[in-house]
Parts: structure tokens; C-alpha cells; sequence
């Protein structure tokens, strides 16, 4: 069945079964992934994929259900069970959906040219950066995945209001793991690369060489004395940080009570240097969005301004029960997912000092090139985080040699008061980024 | 889910282009899961997942494609298409399909959607009082249920044709603890591969206490030190240590591409000779295990480490092909969405004989892990790391004042062979597992064991 006669179909059959509003979220993408290794295709992986999440009010209560199959069992599965979901429920919130905007703001993520990569220059670009891997450097050992792919994509919410959503996307990304070896020791590393709409973005060469080099520089590591030191945080290991507390942000977290931001809007919680912004109509973000998983319109918004918390990020449930507007920041988990609330292309300002100047300050100190464990090692309410490490020691303000089995630990609230330099190397390539940070001095624990 | 007659055909598209082996995977999974949040059911969400996964092999070459239209044309079309990435010949061969029934060893006595969603949230409610009762210290509960019925049907050109029904269901009960400006969680998640039988005789109370009892302890715990020490680590949860420095290290997707520290080690010393190890995905009805793999091939017991020599590793049936070793029953993937890989089921040590009396007591000073969080590994380095979510220090061979805050880190091959006491009380604890197939349902296990000297990265200096 199509989806339009399947929104139809749907929508008549839950207004005769006592629904009042209703609403479609549906999404459906095709993609096609090259793995290469030892110069032969490892893998190919094709796939086509679409579903569809239903919600309704029944009886004053939200219901929510979804299917990935799209014929007249599911009309019938979609009503039953969100009817009985709805019936369920026990928050009083009052869940309305959204009529839609007049203005919706245009963004380019979609593009004919990238729709139309063939598999062979997928696989063209998969050679040609594990080539570029093995030739970087003779301690590349070995290329652990090496993998292209393309992707193409569509969202739609439409709803009984008359809310109509839309929107395309394509996207190209390539990227590289490899290990390094000097015989005595191993060092792994990684690069990756995306885009929406230039396919001239992706430089498989380039990818391959700065994954060889991050590896080939860990070779030779060793631990260091345990103590406090002044700490580098690269740019991708600050990204991995905030990300990891960016659900402090969340006004669902912090109206249920599990934010440590909870009654601090309005105040001190940073630095001066410290502007926190989402930016979602940046358009090469990958978290780039006009609308959010309610359709309602996004804007860009200020979370932090030079340390005083501005705002949270909310819907439209949870920005009416903290006496606030949606700020366009209704998330959903795929179809399979409810409305909840997450953040779009949220970044840390970057500051004017070069990454060059961050680490010339440091006499005695380290640069932290890799974090494991943020699965486990973040305790991302309080605030702790105690972290297994790669990185490199700093004297005099060079950088030496690289270091390896440590920890670092701090809190990361204290952490956003005591960021002495930001540098202007920020990345966008995640729903979260950072520029490069110097921190006064954390626990290190090593020998 | 499809007939003998399209599966046969689609097969057969899939072989048009020289491909030496086909599979087809189909799944129809229905589920439902249930949040609560202090007392309040605030989400409830349910749904039906369906797709069909096609493989083909070439030698080690492999083409994965997954669509959630299963209409005959469009499974042939999307069989063809994969079979493009193949360029060659078709060769001869006859598919010989023979249904094998399976018998479910994992019992499932009560269906998830034979009990009412308004039962369901009862238990929830026992574990939200159970915790918030505990002490005035816990501020807020977060409780969640799920549970699913999955059914697969896998068919290949090798013969294989089999079905099975997969249920599992799991509680969440987190509880936090406020002091002042700090928030702690204590967490447990008891759950089951089986039917909703397994709920009606929880001591959902002990559990939820539990929670918060470890709330509590924690939010009145002091930071860990920092440096290398002796470390106990409790049993049960902390068979993760074994998951992450060693299990992924064993599995065919890095050993057979050389990627992993114990690659041709097979007969070598790699562990203290106190370590035993098993993979098993037979036990019946814990977490981790299946009547068969997502390959279709009977779960097995297998033995990994034996008195710390290297006996065995976890292979799929891609790895087979690359490392020429019988396949270990261990593909799994999360769902049609993934190519099966070779994955971990119920991982754990042996018991040993030394009492976890002695252990702490013959330990002058030390940690003592009692419960654990997650961790990961770099399998091509051998180096991990995994969380302590409460620990206490050992002081004079006692356990003495709480910690939190710690991350233990090692290289895998260099802790298993400083394991120096291995405890006689194993126990299994349940987890999931994130790698490239997805994330799958496994146990971790272990008894007691202590490891002589490991880094414990705290923020205190001791």
C-alpha cells in the first residue's frame, strides 16, 4: 500500500474507533554500503527500509504505536495498540499536535549528484583510501574496516490538524580504521568524513592519510606518573565530553529531576568563555533540520551565554509545562520512537587561539587524543567522569611522546568553569561538537 | 512467514551470479515497552518490526541487502540486485531445502501479550515503592519494562530451513539519591528469555531495595584513588571484565582478519592457569542464550580457555570460510537490519576454590568492585576499560569505606594473566552488547576473582 492511501485509510479508521487527533510520522531510506579490505570488496550491503509511527488522542490520552509493514493488518494493529496505550497512560500532560507553521526555512540536504553515486565509485573511493592508508606510512600494518556509503532518504508528518511536513535528504560519507605496529607495539586510528550535497567533499585520500597518521604518531607509548596535570582536549575528545552531558540540556530530563541544570536557568553555570549554541539551520550540520519530530519550525538558540544558562531544549510538551515555548527540539528515535527532546547540532563557540597556541601555553601537561568508555565511565547527572586515555605528554610547550594506559577523571561541571583556552578548530560532524579545549588540571592516573 | 516455494526462488536469484552461498533471514517481532517515572506511566509504545535479510557469499566475499517489503517480486528483485555486486557464473547446484523442527529447550509458558498492559504496570509500581520506600535519601525512580516475541525463519543453499519463536523481558529499575546538589543512580535490571512467568516470581522488592541501597551507598561514597592497586572484583556483573579483555577478542570478526591480540595463539598460555572460560548458549532461558544462531545453526557450548591455555574462538559462518574452522553456533545479529557476525551468548569464568572470605581476606590492601557498569575494548590492541559503579577500598584484608568514580584499565592478555584467586561462587548477571551486528542480549559471569595489580584511574591520590 502507498502511504498516502495508507494515511488515508489509517485516519478514517481511527476517527470511527474514538480518536480525535491524529498524526504519521514516516520515514523510508535506501542505502548502499561498500566495505573494502585487502584491495577486494569485503562486503556490499544493500538496504530499503520505511515504517511508519502512529499516535492519537484517545480519550484525552496520547496513544503511540508503528509498524514496518504497510498493509490493512497493520491500519488495524496501529489503532489497537495505541488505543491501548493511550488507555495506559497516567500523566496528566495534555499532548496536542501541532496545525503547522506558515514558514518553514529551506535547507539544501538533498542533491542529485550525490543520489546519483554508482556502487562502482563507492567502491572507487574505498580503494583508493585503503591504497592511501598502506602508502602513508610503512608502520600501516593492517586496514581493520575501510567503508563508503551512500544514502538517500525521506520524512513525512502529516496529521488530522493539517500539519504537512516533508522533506528529502541524501548523504555520502566514507571512512577508515587502521593499525599501525613498530613490532613491540599496536596503535590503532580512525577518520571519517560526510556530506549532504557535494560529493567533491569527500577526499578519500585525505581521510586515509590522517587516520595513518593518528596511529603511526601513538606508536611507542607508555604510561605516566599518576598526578594532576593541565589538559588538552582535542577537538573530537571535547566533542565526545559535551556530548556526553548534553542531556542535562533536555527539559524532560530536567522537569523529571534527572538534570544537575534543574533551577539554574538564569544562572552562572560556565566561564565567561563559555556560549553553548543549536544551531539546526547551519546546513552542513548533520543534525540540519527546518522542522523537528513534531513539525514544529527550528531556530537557532542559545544554551549557554558566556556561562549563564539562557535555556533549555524542549518540545512542545515539555516547553508548556515549564511555562516556555517549543524551541523546535522534539526529537524522535526513528518511527519506532516517541516524541521526546534532543538537540540538532548543538557546539561549543570557538575561541580565537589556534591549536598551535593551546599547547605552546603548557610547560609540564598532556594533549588527550583518545577517550574509551564513555558507555560506562560518564556518570552524565553528576557529572564525573573517570576515562581510559590515548594521548600525548606536553613539555615546554611541544608536544612529546605519546602516552597510553591512563585514566583522566574530573567532573565535567567544574570542568566548564575551569577551560582556560578554546581554540578555532571546531568541526561540525555530529549532533554535538567541540573546538579544542585546555582545562587548568584534572586527575590523571597512569603508573 | 514466507513459503518454501518463494524462499526457493529467492534463493535461487541470489545464485544467478555465481554466488557459492545464499541465505535468506526473516523476522516478524512484535514489542512493547513501558516507562514510569516516579510512579507515573509516562510512555508506552508498541510496534511490529518486519524485514527479510538476503546474503550471499563468494569465498569470504559477502552482500548483505534487507528490505521490509517481502512481496515475491520485490524479494527476487532485491535477491538480484545483491547477487549484481557477484560477477560470474551461475553454478550448478540444487537447493535441497528440508525443514528441521527445532525443540525449545528455553521454555516459554506466559506470551507477553497474553497479560494485560494494566498487570505489566503493577510489577513496575512494586519496583517504583520498593525503591522510594528504602530511605528518604532516594528522590526520584525511573522503571521500565519491555518485552518482545520475535519470530525468524532462516533458510540457505546449504539445506538449512528453520524457525523459531524468541521471548525475552526485562525490568529496569533505577533509583536516584539526592544530596545537596548531587544526583547518584543505583540500577539493576533483572531479565529473562522465556515467557512473563519469569515476572510473576520476581522478588521485584529485593531488587528495587537493592537499587536503592546502592543509590544511597554511593552518593555517600567518597572518590576512588588513583593509581595501580590489587582489585577484587565481585562475582556476577563482573564477568564484563572477561566480555570486554578478552571475549571480543575472540571473535572471528577480528581473528580472522589478524585484527585481534589473540589471533594465532590457539594452544598458548594467555591467561593464569586459574582461568577457565566458556561461551555457552545453551543454558536454558538466561538472557544471552537461543535454540539457534541467527545463521540457523544449534547454539553450542564452547570452550574458549582451558587452565589459561587458548582452546577455541567464537566463529560465524563468514569467519569459517576466512579462518577454516568449523562455525561455533555464535552468529548473531540484533535484527534483519544486520549481517550476522560472530557474537558472544553467555560468556563467563568457571568457578575456582578459593571462598570470597579468604580472597578479601589474604588482601592487604586493594578495591573491591562490587558492582560494575560497562566497559569496551580496542580488540586490535588488546586495551580496555570498564566502570565501577560501587566499590570499596580493602584495607587490612577488610572491606572498609566506600568509593565511586573508578574506571578500571588494562590490556586484556596482560590482566587474565594476573588473575591470582579464583572464587567458587559463580554467578550470571545479564547485559547488552553493542558491535557491528547490532545490539544483542547477553550474560556475563564470573566468581570472585582478584587481579594482582591493575590501574584504577579515581580522582584521588592515595
Amino acid at each position: 500500500m502507498d502511504i498516502h492511501n495508507f494515511q488515508k485509510t489509517l485516519f478514517e479508521k481511527g476517527q470511527k474507533s474514538g480518536f480525535n487527533d491524529m498524526e504519521i510520522f514516516y520515514s523510508a531510506k535506501k542505502s548502499t554500503t561498500v566495505k573494502v579490505l585487502e584491495q577486494e570488496i569485503k562486503d556490499y550491503v544493500i538496504t530499503e527500509q520505511g515504517g511508519i509511527s502512529f499516535r492519537g488522542i484517545y480519550q484525552n490520552k496520547m496513544g503511540y504505536s508503528y509498524t514496518e509493514k504497510l498493509d490493512e493488518k497493520s491500519v488495524a494493529f496501529l489503532i489497537d495498540e495505541a488505543m491501548n496505550n493511550a488507555g495506559i497512560m497516567e500523566s496528566d500532560d495534555q499532548e496536542e499536535l501541532f496545525a503547522g507553521a506558515d514558514f518553514y526555512e529551506k535547507l539544501n540536504r538533498y542533491s542529485k549528484s550525490v543520489a546519483n553515486v554508482t556502487p562502482q565509485e563507492l567502491i572507487g573511493i574505498a580503494f583508493d583510501m585503503e591504497k592511501a592508508a598502506l602508502a602513508a606510512d610503512s608502520l600501516v600494518k593492517k586496514v581493520i574496516q575501510c567503508a563508503t556509503a551512500k544514502t538517500e532518504g525521506e520524512t513525512l508528518i502529516a496529521n488530522t490538524k493539517g500539519l504537512h511536513c516533508q522533506s528529502k535528504y541524501t548523504n555520502l560519507s566514507a571512512g577508515i580504521y587502521l593499525m599501525a605496529s613498530d613490532g613491540q607495539q599496536t596503535a590503532t586510528g580512525g577518520e571519517y568524513d560526510f556530506t549532504w550535497n557535494d560529493v567533491t567533499k569527500i577526499n578519500g585520500k585525505e581521510i586515509a592519510e590522517k587516520a595513518a597518521q593518528e596511529a603511526v604518531a601513538k606508536l611507542g607509548a607508555d604510561s605516566i606518573m599518576t598526578g594532576n596535570y593541565p589538559i588538552i582536549f582535542r577537538y573530537d575528545t571535547a566533542t565526545q565530553l559535551l556530548d556526553s552531558f548534553i542531556g542535562n540540556f533536555s527539559g524532560e530530563a530536567v522537569e523529571k529531576g534527572f538534570s544537575r541544570l534543574q533551577g539554574k536557568l538564569g544562572e552562572k553555570v560556565a566561564g565567561d568563555n563559555i556560549t553553548i549554541i543549536d544551531d539546526p539551520l547551519e546546513e552542513d550540520a548533520p543534525g540540519a533540520a527546518s522542522f523537528d519530530a513534531e513539525g514544529y519550525p527550528t531556530k537557532r538558540l542559545e544554551l549557554i551565554k558566556a556561562g549563564t544558562l539562557r535555556s533549555f531544549l524542549h518540545n512542545r510538551k515539555t516547553g508548556k509545562k515549564a511555562g516556555a515555548e517549543s524551541t523546535g527540539h522534539a526529537a524522535k528515535d526513528g518511527y519506532s520512537g516517541v516524541v521526546s527532546v534532543g538537540p540538532h547540532n548543538v557546539y561549543l563557540q570557538p575561541g580565537g587561539a589556534s591549536f598551535g597556541d593551546l599547547i605552546e601555553k603548557i610547560d609540564n601537561g598532556i594533549l588527550i587524543v583518545e577517550l574509551q568508555g564513555t558507555n560506562a565511565g560518564i556518570n552524565a547527572i553528576s557529572g564525573d567522569f573517570s576515562l581510559s586515555a590515548i594521548g600525548f605528554i606536553i613539555e615546554n610547550g611541544r608536544l612529546g611522546r605519546p602516552i597510553n594506559q591512563i585514566t583522566v577523571s574530573g567532573n565535567f561541571y567544574e570542568l566548564l568553569n575551569n577551560i582556560e583556552d578554546i581554540a578555532d578548530d571546531l568541526q561540525i560532524k555530529s549532533t554535538v561538537s567541540s573546538p579544542s579545549i585546555k582545562v587548568k588540571s584534572l586527575t590523571v592516573a597512569g603508573k | 512467514m514466507l513459503s518454501q516455494g518463494v524462499i526457493e526462488k529467492v534463493l535461487n536469484a541470489a545464485g544467478e551470479t555465481g554466488g557459492d552461498f545464499a541465505e535468506i533471514f526473516v523476522e516478524d517481532k512484535t514489542s512493547s515497552s513501558l516507562t514510569m517515572i516516579g510512579g507515573i506511566l509516562e510512555k508506552a509504545v508498541s510496534g511490529r518490526d518486519f524485514g527479510v535479510g538476503i546474503r550471499i557469499f563468494k569465498g569470504c566475499f559477502s552482500v548483505y541487502a534487507y528490505t521490509n517489503d517481502a512481496s515475491e517480486a520485490n524479494l527476487i528483485k532485491v535477491a538480484q540486485s545483491a547477487a549484481q555486486a557477484m560477477n560470474g557464473q551461475r553454478q550448478n547446484s540444487i537447493i535441497d531445502l528440508r525443514k528441521n523442527i527445532i525443540k525449545n529447550v528455553h521454555e516459554i509458558k506466559i506470551m507477553p501479550n497474553s497479560i494485560s498492559k494494566k498487570q505489566k504496570i503493577t510489577w513496575m509500581r512494586r519496583a517504583h515503592e520498593g525503591a522510594m520506600g528504602y530511605d528518604p535519601v532516594i528522590t526520584q525512580t525511573n522503571i521500565s519494562f519491555s518485552d518482545y516475541v520475535q519470530n525468524v525463519l532462516i533458510a540457505n543453499t546449504e539445506g538449512t530451513y528453520v524457525e523459531d519463536i524468541r521471548s525475552r523481558n526485562r525490568l529496569g529499575i533505577s533509583a536516584m539519591a539526592t544530596a545537596a546538589s548531587e544526583k547518584e543512580t543505583g540500577f539493576v535490571g533483572p531479565g529473562y528469555f522465556g515467557g512473563l512467568e519469569y515476572m510473576e516470581q520476581l522478588d521485584i522488592e529485593a531488587y528495587a531495595r537493592e537499587a536503592a541501597r546502592s543509590a544511597k551507598t554511593i552518593i555517600n561514597a567518597g572518590f576512588a584513588p588513583s593509581g595501580k592497586f590489587p582489585v577484587i572484583i565481585n562475582n556476577g556483573f563482573g564477568g564484563v571484565l572477561f566480555h570486554e579483555a578478552c571475549g571480543h577478542g575472540l571473535e572471528a570478526t577480528s581473528v580472522a582478519y589478524k585484527t585481534s591480540v589473540f589471533a594465532e595463539k590457539l594452544g598458548q598460555l594467555v591467561a593464569s592457569p586459574l582461568v577457565t572460560a566458556y561461551d555457552d548458549g545453551t543454558i536454558p532461558n538466561v538472557w544471552g542464550s537461543l535454540n539457534i544462531d541467527d545463521e540457523g545453526m544449534p547454539t553450542k557450548r564452547n570452550l574458549l580457555i582451558e587452565n589459561g591455555v587458548l582452546k577455541g574462538y567464537l566463529i560465524d559462518k563468514l569467519g569459517s570460510r576466512k579462518m577454516s574452522m568449523a562455525p561455533t553456533g555464535s552468529g548473531r545479529r540484533e535484527s534483519y537490519r544486520y549481517a550476522p557476525t560472530s557474537r558472544m551468548n553467555n560468556t563467563y569464568i568457571a568457578a575456582g576454590e578459593s571462598t570470597p572470605e579468604e580472597i578479601i581476606q589474604s588482601t592487604e590492601f586493594g578495591i573491591f568492585a562490587k558492582y560494575m557498569g560497562g566497559g569496551s575494548v580496542n580488540t586490535a590492541t588488546g586495551d580496555y576499560n570498564f566502570n565501577v559503579r560501587e566499590g570499596y577500598m580493602i584495607r587490612q584484608g577488610k572491606i572498609a569505606e566506600a568509593i565511586k568514580g573508578a574506571t578500571l584499565i588494562g590490556n586484556g592478555m596482560s590482566t587474565l594473566q594476573k588473575i591470582d584467586r579464583v572464587g567458587n561462587n559463580l554467578k550470571h548477571e545479564i547485559g547488552m552488547c553493542g558491535a557491528s551486528s547490532g545490539t544483542v542480549p547477553v550474560t556475563v559471569g564470573q566468581p570472585m576473582v582478584r587481579i594482582s595489580e591493575l590501574t584504577v584511574g579515581g580522582r584521588k591520590e592515595e
